[in-house]
């Protein structure tokens, strides 16, 4: 799906969190916002995903208005920084949820869901762990199970915070990988937020960087690295 | 699932201007009824009553309450509650320091044992607890014959009444204080021991500075208790006029014999005491919230 | 005492004085008195015991006292639970000395509320004259005992469900809502869900409360032997006919079944937490 971002502004009370910005992403690209904290780049990738409302400016879904469309409405699967897996439940049950919670009318039936889970599993290459609880599970299960819960309901696209925030070196470099196969094989358009230049370097089709609210250059990693447009950009990318 | 587009199953339903509100927030309406029920509840369960003792109270004029004050009967209840308060808060209070000292600066076996021991008085009964007391010090019990012998009796006297509303605030101030020096750790007091400090000065500088607001909040709420028991008092305290009545059991002496308003003035007095009680306690909260927060997560 | 207190070897003082103090007043207070009770049943002899618990006034106080012990404590999960939520969700003026008032019945001496609710709810009372005019009664009758132990079990679930709201992540809520799920269906398959272990905790603070009651319930049961007399006021009445046997075989038989409930409560307990995890 293709998303276009039209001179979104959002203040929070009285800071500015993001000035007019304006975006384009291609279907099926795998877009990193990267910039330090504070740059304004969770609050885009939120309003994205429906969790937060511009103070002004528009989103459209494939040439569509879809500003004033309920969280639940747009269907983007949103991988939470903390993952926000729900503790009570297997991760059979935590992938499943999305379906069960659709409307009668439109919710799978039990085999269906079965056979759904079962392959989100094997797509995280964790097929043995339907029956475990959170608390039982690695960072790196947690986040692939995160990302499971979010393909289950087969959104038009894929927004992550800080996907590999909570993990450790290694398995942050495992996990790239496994979230460029993951994008590769669904074709969903994917926006994934970081403050990490070297994973926004490696893993996306096209770099967003931002501070201060304002979106400083877009480019594909080389370009940004062989021609940094801003001041900001060039110390941003060789610290 | 990937095998289509799955844009093709759900088309984009058109964007709604209506009021936007974050998904984590209830629509408005829920909002206001849920305040209303809860606020509603409150005031029907909670605060009606408080607002009747005070009302029957001055039923006949505030002159009339304050005269029935006066009376030997309401002024003995007083000072024996005062008493018995003043008995049992304090020791109370050092065997809730002694309790979590224990438990929490030391591993041993048991400990967990130890510690459902001293939470069993809250799932007995008041009434039961006096009947064990009544059991154990009664005048027809081994221990409680051979103290009435000594001329110590403790059942339908005063030591009866302490021990009964010893009982009842048991766990008080040792659950407020657990919590908060396990919090807290040992790290502390073991740098104060390598500094040379001997075992008190390092309870009086450096435990004792950091549990006293959690102190005074487990003694508040066990003065508030001992002051107002009244099922196990009744049962051990034989409810002698002038001697044996605390202030609940003359409450309802009073009451039964239709002084109202005497009654219902004696009520008055506990009940500021009880407001006292929770303006004290939310005046900590407030301000000490940060050595209260462990209290108030267990 | 059956306390194996091997103590591992520590630099830290006063584990003599600590651990002295501690036993001293457990044993003289609590362990003492209650083995006292126990050892009274021995005494008095088993058939004996139930013999005067299986009479059926006996049987009626003890249905009647833990029935509505069980009714007022699940009355105050849901009202508590509720409670809690609005006062940790919303703000609105007087939230915080609202929040002071829950405190209250922890407060307020029993024998004060008890008298208090009576006159409430007796048929000249404020809210027993509204009952009068709809031809109801509430004091003197089994409701005035349910009101009476609602009152005193209102802030236990209310004050442990309440940091468990303060600590649910925001998050989580948001990720339900991002997997399509509306308010109400996060409401009932998440929030509540986490929130049944501390939900659990404070119905069987409140249920033990109840179990036990005696000051605020006396004044608007109406006693009636059969219908409103609860299982305390029998041990009151044995013990002024000085029959000490027949009191001790009612308290053992109160503290049998409040044992078990509890034990019963905590299994469930144990149960729920261990699904959450770390909680």
């Amino acid at each position: 799906m293709h998303i276009e971002i039209d001179e979104i502004a959002k203040t929070f009370g009285s800071t500015t969190a993001l000035q007019p910005v304006s975006l384009a992403i291609p279907s099926g690209a795998l877009v990193a916002l990267l910039g330090p904290s504070g740059s304004g780049k969770t609050t885009l990738l939120r309003i994205l995903g429906g969790l937060e409302f511009p103070t002004s400016g528009r989103v459209l879904f494939d040439g569509q208005d879809a500003t004033g469309l309920t969280v639940q409405e747009r269907r983007a699967g949103f991988v939470f920084q903390s993952y926000a897996l729900f503790r009570h439940m297997t991760v059979f049950e935590n992938i499943a949820y999305g379906l069960r919670a659709r409307p009668r009318r439109s919710r799978p039936p039990h085999a269906e869901i079965e056979r759904r889970v079962t392959k989100l599993l094997e797509l995280i290459q964790l097929p043995q762990i339907a029956d475990r609880y959170p608390s039982q599970l690695s960072g790196g299960q947690r986040q692939r199970v995160a990302l499971a819960r979010a393909l289950a309901i087969e959104p038009r696209m894929l927004l992550l915070d800080e996907p590999f925030g909570a993990l450790d070196a290694r398995v942050r470099k495992e996990l790239r990988q496994g979230l460029r196969e993951i994008h590769d094989t669904t074709g969903l358009t994917t926006v994934f937020v970081t403050h990490d230049q070297d994973e926004a370097m490696e893993l996306a089709d096209l770099v967003v960087v931002m501070s201060m609210g304002r979106i400083e250059q877009v480019g594909r990693p080389q370009d940004i690295r062989a021609r940094p447009a801003t001041p900001f950009v060039r110390e941003f990318i060789e610290a | 699932m990937f095998d289509g587009s799955p844009e093709d199953h759900i088309p984009v339903p058109a964007a709604r201007t209506s009021a936007w509100r974050p998904v984590t927030q209830e629509s408005p309406l829920v909002r206001a009824v849920l305040i209303a029920v809860a606020l509603g509840g409150l005031a029907i369960l909670v605060v009606a009553p408080l607002i009747v003792v005070f009302a029957e109270a001055l039923a006949k004029g505030a002159g009339e309450a304050l005269r029935s004050l006066a009376k030997p009967e309401a002024l003995s209840a007083i000072r024996l509650t005062l008493i018995v308060a003043a008995i049992t808060v304090p020791l109370n209070a050092i065997f809730g320091i002694a309790a979590a000292w224990t438990i929490t600066k030391f591993d041993f076996r048991g400990k967990a044992f130890l510690i459902t021991l001293i939470d069993l008085p809250f799932s007995i009964s008041p009434v039961v607890a006096g009947l064990a007391l009544v059991l154990l010090f009664g005048t027809n019990s081994l221990i409680g014959g051979w103290l009435v012998a000594q001329n110590f009796p403790i059942i339908f006297a005063l030591p009866g009444i302490v021990l009964a509303s010893i009982f009842v605030t048991f766990p008080f101030v040792a659950r407020e204080l657990i919590p908060v020096m396990i919090e807290q750790g040992r790290a502390e007091e073991e740098a104060a021991l390598t500094l040379g400090a001997s075992g008190w000065r390092v309870f009086l500088t450096v435990t004792l500075p950091n549990i006293k607001w959690a102190l005074l909040y487990g003694v508040l709420l066990c003065n508030a208790r001992a002051m107002g028991e009244f099922g196990a008092v009744a049962v051990v305290s034989g409810k002698i006029r002038g001697q044996t009545a605390t202030m609940p059991i003359t409450i309802e002496m009073m009451y039964n014999e239709y002084f109202s308003v005497a009654a219902f003035s004696l009520a008055t007095v506990l009940a500021l005491l009880g407001l006292l009680t929770l303006a004290l306690k939310t005046l900590l909260e407030w301000r000490h919230a940060d050595q209260l927060a462990a209290t108030r997560r267990h | 005492m059956a306390l194996a207190l091997r103590l591992q070897k520590s630099p830290m003082p006063g584990f003599g004085l600590g651990m002295g103090i501690t036993l001293a007043m457990l044993s003289l207070v609590v362990i003492l008195p209650v083995v006292a009770l126990l050892a009274r049943g021995v005494s008095y002899g088993p058939e004996a015991v139930w013999a005067t618990i299986n009479t059926p006034r006996v049987w009626a106080a003890l249905y009647l006292s833990f029935r509505l012990a069980f009714l007022a404590a699940l009355f105050n999960l849901v009202f508590g639970s509720l409670l809690a939520w609005v006062l940790a969700r919303y703000d609105f003026p007087g939230r915080r000395l609202i929040d002071a008032f829950v405190d209250l019945p922890f407060a307020l001496p029993t024998a004060v509320a008890g008298i208090a609710l009576t006159a409430l709810y007796a048929p000249n009372g404020t809210f027993g004259s509204i009952a009068k005019s709809l031809d109801g009664k509430i004091a003197y009758t089994q409701w005035g005992i349910l009101i009476a132990l609602i009152f005193v079990g209102l802030p236990f679930v209310t004050r442990t469900v309440q940091p468990v709201i303060a600590e649910i992540e925001q998050e989580v809520e948001e990720a339900s809502a991002t997997l399509g799920a509306g308010r109400f269906y996060t409401m009932r398959r998440v929030i509540l869900p986490m929130l049944l272990p501390a939900a659990l905790t404070g119905f069987a603070l409140s249920l033990a409360r109840a179990v036990g009651e005696y000051g605020s319930v006396i004044f608007i049961a109406g006693n009636l032997p059969m219908k409103t007399e609860i299982a305390p006021l029998l041990i009151v009445i044995k013990l002024e006919e000085f029959d000490y046997g027949g009191a001790a075989a009612i308290g053992i038989a109160m503290l049998v079944i409040s044992f078990s409930m509890l034990l019963v409560i905590n299994l469930i307990q144990i149960w729920s937490r261990r699904r959450i995890g770390h909680v």
